[in-house]
């Protein structure tokens, strides 16, 4: 607990003995020593006024927190650009933004239209430009045309590539041999080929078995996709310094193309801060809650990015929070939360209205009449608000003692 | 291996292997086991032991409140 200079036991006491949360709490406690101090009977106004206000601002009992949720993010929603496609504050890395982002969220796609990776690096990795170049180069693809240059001898029917031996040395910095690089290439080549290859220094040759101009310029074209170090799903890695809050200066990596697993396993990898925006990859290496917090993160993220930041992260929540209820994620809409209700009548309310209701009629389901689009269809009062209370009225003269 | 509750996205898990706490949630707010939001015996972050029918508490840094404890069912 932090101890304030002019809260007094008083002001404490009456403060914890009401029913505000500790943040709230917390926040009257740095008001009051903000302005000096106050009296008990100061106090006691405060919090009460504080606590009415509170009070005010929790759901009732039977309030449809899902249907505000709907509205209020839906709304700004419709404020929102069809298609940004931009390159999002972050270096110079393409991502998908606004609507399009948020439609793939609730979806829960497989596999976003941009995945990226925000990789947080640890220890002397984080400072040392040198050393989150090796991080860099242990991420990212590399493919023959980055090593050196390759050339077609159809003359000999021969793929040679003249390997650069700078790039060698600073893409496998733990390596100082050239010639052990280069044979580990043509090694690689082998196995991804199944060429046999002749190298003489830096330079690799090889061809097709029989001579055959299309063989070769097949060979090509698959050398040119052979990864040679890297995470083969990541494109391109972009470093960048950045402030942290305490004044401190670290590097982070940003990514296009996401391996989550793949990364938090790389030596250098802060894997307690990286994250990923393919929330199915955040699921599948740190479990259903995690999950839920990236859906919250990166939803809100997508609002604010649009400048549509007074969308309340209670509405977000309550998405995200049906979205792993059941401990996976699931998407909302036909395949997802909405096809699986339990209501016949209101997943045929939903979409193909007719398929619905008669595979309920084949099966011989029952609607129990508890949902509100049910009880709309059929016209009773629906189970929300003031349509779950029974109120009866009664009738008696103030005159008379009543019974 | 990683370890995943390092990660400042998962929160704490505790598994409840006393029966009578289980049993004070499902007082407390009036559900039945099964009403419990679920959590599959293959989750990264399900701690060691627990087996389906097991309920995990999980209290979470919330955004609105200081702390948020809420309970998840063990199935599949």
């Amino acid at each position: 607990m932090t101890e304030y200079e002019h809260v007094d036991e008083d002001v404490r006491a009456i403060t914890e003995d009401s029913e505000l949360p500790q943040r709230l709490r917390e926040q009257v406690y740095e008001t009051v020593d903000d302005r000096g101090g106050v009296t008990a009977e100061q106090a006691d106004e405060i919090v009460q006024a504080v606590e009415s206000r509170y009070l005010d601002t929790r759901v009732d009992p039977l309030d449809p927190v899902g249907t505000v949720s709907a509205q209020s993010i839906g709304e700004p929603g419709t404020q929102m650009t069809m298609n940004t496609f931009h390159y999002a504050g972050v270096a110079e890395i393409d991502v998908t933004q606004g609507l399009p982002r948020l439609i793939e969220l609730v979806d829960a796609r497989k596999t976003p239209d941009t995945p990226m990776m925000t990789v947080h690096l640890e220890d002397e990795y984080a400072v040392d430009r040198e050393r989150a170049h090796e991080v860099v180069w242990s991420i990212e693809a590399t493919k023959i045309l980055a090593l050196g240059d390759v050339s077609t001898n159809v003359a000999d029917m021969l793929v040679q590539i003249d390997l650069n031996e700078g790039t060698l040395l600073e893409r496998w910095p733990t390596i100082d041999d050239v010639e052990e690089i280069a044979a580990r290439i043509a090694e690689t080549i082998e196995d991804a080929l199944g060429v046999e290859t002749r190298r003489t220094g830096t330079v690799i040759e090889f061809g097709p078995s029989e001579p055959s101009y299309r063989e070769l310029l097949q060979l090509v074209e698959e050398l040119r996709e052979v990864v040679f170090k890297g995470i083969e799903d990541i494109s391109r890695v972009v470093i960048r310094k950045e402030q942290l809050d305490d004044g401190e200066e670290e590097f982070v990596l940003y990514t296009e193309g996401s391996a989550f697993g793949d990364v938090l396993e790389i030596e250098g990898v802060d894997a307690s801060r990286t994250t990923c925006n393919n929330i199915h990859e955040i699921y599948r290496n740190l479990g259903v809650e995690a999950a839920r917090e990236a859906i919250i993160n990166e939803t809100m993220d997508t609002l604010e990015e649009q400048g549509l930041d007074d969308v309340n992260v209670r509405h977000l929540m309550l998405v995200s929070d049906i979205m792993t209820n059941r401990g996976t994620i699931e998407s909302i809409g036909r395949h997802g939360i909405s096809g699986s209700k339990e209501s016949v009548l209101a997943r045929a309310a939903f979409e193909v209205t007719v398929n619905h209701l008669l595979d309920a009629a084949i099966h011989g389901e029952r609607d129990r009449l508890d949902g509100v689009i049910e009880n709309v269809i059929v016209g009773k009062p629906v189970s929300i608000g003031t349509g779950d209370v029974d109120l009866r009225m009664g009738s008696f003269s103030p005159t008379q003692p009543s019974d | 291996m990683v370890d995943v509750s390092q990660h400042k996205l998962v929160p704490e898990h505790i598994l409840l292997d006393d029966p009578e706490e289980i049993e004070e949630v499902l007082e407390e707010y009036n559900v039945s086991k099964t009403n419990l939001p679920k959590i599959r015996t293959k989750d990264s972050a399900l701690p060691e032991g627990a087996e389906p029918g097991d309920v995990v508490k999980i209290v979470r840094e919330s955004r609105t409140t200081d702390r948020a404890v809420v309970y998840r069912l063990v199935i599949e």
